[in-house]
């Protein structure tokens, strides 16, 4: 009885895994040629973790379709699983050679080029000179700042706008003939040519760890970068979604070179070193009109009498002015609302003679 | 200087012209603190709903900013207009008479009826004792109350703090030309800790003594019509009131001051309400 009940669930799998293959779309076998989304597409496959944790498993197809690891296939990350169902899968190696080929080179696609970015930049592990730096576990890995992100395509075919141009579709498909291929490619392009996410999302990433008091204590940083960098008008518009505002790596990256490669404000090279910050603000897609002045402006002012005494004594200042001008007024406000309570009543003094 | 309106006094507080300043005043600053604040404030829940009210990121700082314009204009035409009114008013004719001196023009300054002085300060100490019961006599106020001249010199040192520190940040490519970096933060927190003073002196304090206060509530009218009922002269200004109407000839008509035993207090507020409601187009007595 039970062997025939396996045999069901065996057949019943069967019946499902022919019936996906008939009426799936020929895109997603081709992303899934591992057969791998048999057990993955279901939302509810997850466990506990060894760590106590929850974790999901679920692999929304049509989102990872639209995501630029699109084309990756599963086990061009997870290199382990060799069999299905497998063992307990080993955490992925962003820097392995996946199974793509990149076009321009001809070689196995790798990230590889990245770590080598990292490791001469403010976030790597180790110092000038290779020693490991003091509390290295701070810095951050690849999956600590990225996630799988989707293409966000733009049309530039008459105005600037989110999306795909059907009208520059028609021109590529005069020589290239799988949609499959166009889509990708100008997915690929176009998504690059914009910042992958908004101003308030990149913050908010950098925030995971520069607003963190214990990472800003032990390295000694000189105040909680992205709630500062919140206060001014950037951060505040960032908060408002618009995509036009400075973020963190408009200033802190060295213009036409990879976040990757960012330097500390410390180092000469670095374009938020103080004698080349200037460029910054200057930057044609900003103030281009600005004099070298305007970067002295103080993003990441903490307010207090250490870091900023001038700037912290004059919102004093105000913060007096207007507990000093408002309390007496509201104090009278309510002794007035009081009084007309009882507006005859008076206390009658009478001294003894 | 009174005006009747179905045998009830009304007094003439302010011209047509002073009314449109102070409506264009009022206007300019509700909406320049509506989208304002949403921008200190951009952490809270409220704020994202207000914003988009006026257009959000893109359109709401171009609001606030085309309103901060007709902020600073008025306020420079309420200068010459000032300026223009004591000229020809009182410069002028002594410049006439060949009796106009920098020691005249001083105290000509000084003695401006929105100048404090001595009589305010009496006036603040007779509140005080009025507010803790040691006197039932409200301070008798002459034509323009210590509140009176607050409230219009708070927007004195404020549109100039607000509007200055505003241009800055606006232009800050320009402004940094002559001025170090730094001059964008000072003005980030004067314009930001200023507004919010003003918002709440003039939402909680102004609208207090001019709407909500329980002689007054709900509304008051004299922004509207220039015109402030006999019952709020006589608790407002009192001292002013009875001038008036001796130099209307109407002494034998003088109320007694305010707390002095007569009317219900309730009866008077429903008949002030009702008044002050109506339009103005009485007789002129004086």
């Amino acid at each position: 009885m039970r062997g025939y009940k396996h045999f069901q669930f065996v057949a019943g799998m069967a019946i499902v895994v022919l019936m996906v293959g008939l009426f799936n779309s020929g895109k997603a076998r081709a992303a899934d040629v591992g057969n791998c989304l048999l057990c993955h597409k279901y939302p509810g496959l997850s466990r506990i973790g060894e760590n106590g944790k929850f974790r999901l498993f679920y692999v929304n197809e049509s989102v990872f379709m639209n995501s630029v690891h699109a084309k990756v296939k599963c086990e061009g990350c997870h290199t382990d699983i060799k069999k299905i169902p497998h063992d307990p899968a080993k955490k992925v190696d962003c820097l392995i050679e996946c199974h793509i080929i990149e076009p321009s080179s001809e070689q196995k696609f790798s990230h590889q080029e990245v770590a080598t970015f990292l490791s001469k930049s403010v976030h790597a592990k180790v110092d000038k000179y290779q020693r490991p730096k003091k509390y290295a576990e701070d810095m951050p890995y690849c999956l600590d700042c990225h996630d799988n992100p989707l293409y966000r395509p733009l049309s530039f075919y008459k105005r600037v706008r989110p999306g795909i141009s059907e009208m520059a579709l028609g021109r590529c498909r005069v020589c290239h003939k799988k949609d499959e291929f166009i889509f990708r490619f100008y997915n690929h392009v176009t998504t690059r040519l914009h910042p992958i996410r908004n101003p308030k999302n990149i913050a908010e990433m950098c925030g995971r760890c520069h607003d963190d008091p214990k990472i800003v204590a032990r390295h000694k940083l000189d105040s909680k970068a992205v709630y500062s960098y919140g206060e001014t008008f950037h951060g505040k518009a960032a908060s408002y979604l618009d995509e036009r505002i400075p973020d963190c790596l408009d200033c802190h990256v060295n213009r036409g070179r990879s976040v990757h490669q960012m330097l500390s404000y410390k180092d000469p090279m670095s374009i938020t070193y103080k004698t080349n910050k200037a460029a910054i603000c200057r930057n044609i897609e900003c103030h281009p009109n600005a004099t070298p002045k305007l970067a002295n402006y103080k993003v990441h002012m903490e307010f207090d009498a250490e870091h900023s005494p001038k700037e912290y004594y004059f919102k004093l200042f105000f913060i007096s002015l207007t507990g000093g001008t408002l309390l007496p007024l509201m104090g009278i406000m309510f002794l007035d609302l009081f009084r007309r309570l009882f507006p005859n009543i008076t206390i009658r003094i009478t001294r003894r003679k | 200087m009174i005006k009747m309106k179905k045998g009830k006094k009304y007094f003439f507080r302010s011209t047509a012209n002073q009314r449109i300043q102070h409506v264009i005043l009022a206007t300019c600053v509700i909406v320049l603190v509506l989208t304002g604040m949403p921008l200190k404030f951009h952490d809270a829940a409220w704020a994202p709903y207000l914003y988009s009210l006026f257009g959000g990121i893109k359109v709401a700082p171009i609001v606030h900013k085309t309103f901060g314009c007709i902020l600073i204009s008025l306020f420079i035409y309420h200068l010459i207009y000032l300026a223009r009114n004591i000229y020809v008013g009182q410069i002028s004719p002594l410049r006439k008479k060949k009796e106009f001196s920098a020691g005249k023009l001083i105290k000509l300054l000084a003695t401006q009826p929105f100048m404090p002085n001595g009589k305010d300060l009496k006036d603040v100490v007779q509140l005080f004792k009025y507010l803790f019961f040691l006197t039932d006599r409200k301070p008798q106020g002459d034509e323009f109350t210590w509140k009176n001249k607050f409230d219009y010199w708070a927007p004195f040192w404020g549109v100039p703090v607000l509007g200055l520190s505003g241009l800055i940040m606006w232009n800050k490519e320009f402004a940094t030309r002559f001025l170090p970096g730094e001059i964008i933060n000072f003005a980030l927190i004067a314009h930001s800790d200023e507004a919010l003073l003003a918002a709440l002196f003039l939402f909680i304090w102004h609208w207090y003594n001019v709407h909500f206060k329980t002689s007054v509530f709900p509304m008051g009218t004299v922004f509207m019509t220039g015109y402030l009922s006999e019952k709020l002269m006589v608790e407002d200004h009192y001292e002013y009131y009875v001038n008036v109407m001796k130099q209307a000839g109407l002494e034998h008509e003088i109320l007694p001051p305010h707390g002095s035993p007569g009317r219900e207090p309730a009866q008077e507020r429903a008949d002030d309400n009702s008044q002050t409601h109506e339009s103005m187009g009485g007789r002129r007595p004086a």
